[in-house]
């Protein structure tokens, strides 16, 4: 590690050349003008002479001077970068939130601007890039629906036992799409910091469950909601938290053997639960779906794709938290309780 | 039945059309919004499938010109877009339903046949789900060549059911069509009666249809 340099120290270091310096011209000064008056006395007086007036004439201003510039420019240095430590603290502190933050430049001192304002503008640049990246991922999504549209209709005209297996691989480049598409959206409405709503549990997972519900019938497996009379209320984005709970649905029902059940349940508090009859999920394994689309390797043999990642995603957007307890085989989505 | 699509992507509109016609339904194709004035000029649709972006308008905008001017008939909209706020702008400018590309045919035309059963001038009386079938005038249902005798409640309850086979019928909105504002609803009033008519259902063949949705309400299956 290469030692790095700190103002306060150049300043003490700074400061201890000058005093050196001063001490040795006013040594010097103090040599010259005595030097005629000692001759007349004794060398052993000569020498406690010179020495007492050393101390009163060099010594003595040189500390006077000093110790106060000293003590006050270390001050000045910690006031005048204290903006800078407190900037980063709020830095810190909008982890999670980084698309459209800026560094608040109104305390910063003047000679902090340049630096300050090209760092906002480094971040207005990558918000830039990536909400193009995104608007780019977006536009592909949307492009590739109507050529898989026709696949998939030219697929169901081929009277052939290969069709429908080739049907359920569209099925899966769809839902890839869908979720790429959900993603997008989900950064651009975070760009935009919309105002939250307030969202009833209970009415988004009736919703979810509503939809999903034929799909399930079809597939031989059942589906349940219990909810209290009371529906807890969070704030936050209403088709975000129903997308999120929608993408669990999925899994539970993908994980769900022929005939088993999936239960969502709404509470205790402001809590969303989905219990499958799969092998439950363990912690480390959600750890890397939910990971899984930093790294690219979209294509999983369950068929999950982008699914718990996106779901992680929406959660911490709303302060809340996805977790497994694979006992229970059961996911939960956990939002913070508004007061 | 009748149904005019309107698609400017050529090949997906020929698909579409032809995927209908294996399932029974006539249909024209319209690749612009004026061709789709002619043809509604020069024919009486029961449906219309809709495509959004079209090269000399949004379908959304000329779907509420045509409504606010004369009645149309129910339409589906189908978009490549997937934004979850264009749903709520689709179905609030007048469309009925709405599906995202790609589709499926089975789902397309099962969203028809949902269309065609809502009531309305141009509604068949006869609503027919596989062999069940309901006549809405006469209050009676049949399945096969089974009559089902059904009280006037099992009768609504079964109407309600089968115009929208295929999705979740809520408990809520089957309390509100079967039971006016002031009368009282006994919690179990809604599983009594429906427990009658999977049982009369089942006495006439149609067993297995009717599922419960616990803790949201029941769906009459449109397959077997």
């Amino acid at each position: 590690m290469t030692h790095r340099r700190s103002v306060s120290r150049r300043l003490a270091r700074g400061l201890g050349l000058v005093g050196l310096i001063g001490s040795i011209l006013l040594l010097a000064a103090v040599v010259f003008f005595y030097r005629l008056s000692f001759v007349d006395l004794n060398a052993k007086q000569a020498t406690a002479r010179a020495i007492n007036e050393m101390l009163e004439h060099v010594g003595l201003p040189v500390l006077v001077l000093m110790v106060p510039m000293a003590f006050v420019g270390l001050r000045v240095i910690r006031q005048a970068f204290m903006p800078l430590e407190e900037a980063a603290v709020e830095i810190e502190a909008a982890r999670g939130h980084e698309r459209g933050y800026r560094i608040d430049t109104s305390r910063m001192p003047a000679e902090a601007l340049p630096f300050t304002d090209a760092v906002n503008d480094l971040l207005a640049r990558l918000d830039d890039a990536a909400a193009r990246q995104e608007a780019f991922a977006a536009d592909v999504a949307h492009e590739l629906r109507a050529p898989l549209a026709v696949l998939s209709l030219e697929l169901d005209r081929l009277d052939h036992t290969e069709a429908s297996r080739l049907k359920t691989d569209v099925a899966a480049m769809r839902r890839l799409i869908d979720q790429l598409m959900l993603l997008a959206q989900i950064d651009a409405a975070t760009a935009a910091q919309l105002a939250p709503e307030a969202v009833p549990l209970t009415d988004v997972a009736t919703d979810v469950v509503s939809l999903l519900a034929p799909g399930v019938i079809a597939a031989g497996k059942t589906i349940a909601l219990e909810a209290g009379a009371e529906s807890p209320i969070v704030r936050g984005r209403r088709e975000a938290i129903a997308a999120a709970l929608r993408n669990l649905v999925e899994n539970a029902v993908r994980a769900t053997p022929a005939g088993g059940a999936v239960q969502v349940f709404v509470g205790p508090g402001c809590a969303i639960r989905v219990k499958d009859q799969g092998p439950g999920l363990s912690s480390d394994r959600l750890h890397d779906l939910i990971r899984r689309h930093s790294r690219a390797d979209h294509a999983s043999k369950d068929g999950a794709g982008l699914g718990l990642a996106i779901v992680e995603r929406i959660m911490a957007a709303h302060g809340g938290s996805l977790t497994t307890d694979p006992g229970a085989r059961e996911l939960t989505l956990r939002f913070p309780e508004s007061s | 039945m009748r149904v005019l699509i309107v698609e400017d992507n050529d090949r997906l509109a020929k698909l579409m059309a032809e995927g209908l016609q294996r399932r029974g339904f006539s249909c024209d194709v319209a690749g612009n919004l004026t061709d789709a004035d002619s043809a509604m000029d020069g024919a009486a649709y029961d449906a219309i499938i809709l495509d959004l972006g079209l090269p000399d308008g949004d379908g959304i905008d000329w779907l509420g010109a045509r409504r606010r001017a004369q009645h149309v008939a129910p339409a589906l909209i189908v978009t490549a877009r997937g934004a979850l706020e264009d749903r709520v702008a689709g179905l609030d400018g007048g469309a009925d339903d709405y599906v995202v590309k790609p589709i499926e045919i089975e789902e397309l035309a099962a969203r028809v046949r949902a269309l065609l059963r809502r009531p309305g001038p141009r509604a068949q009386t006869v609503i027919e789900i596989g062999a069940l079938s309901f006549d809405t005038a006469a209050r009676a249902a049949r399945y096969e060549n089974n009559a089902i005798d059904l009280s006037r409640r099992e009768a609504d309850l079964l109407e309600l059911l089968m115009r929208r086979a295929g999705t979740v019928v809520r408990r809520g909105a089957i309390e509100d069509a079967l039971y006016s504002f002031n009368e009282p609803v006994t919690p179990n009033a809604v599983e009594a009666a429906m427990s009658r008519l999977r049982r009369k259902l089942d006495e006439a063949g149609a067993g297995g249809k009717l599922n419960t949705i616990r803790g949201i309400g029941y769906m009459l299956r449109e397959t077997a």
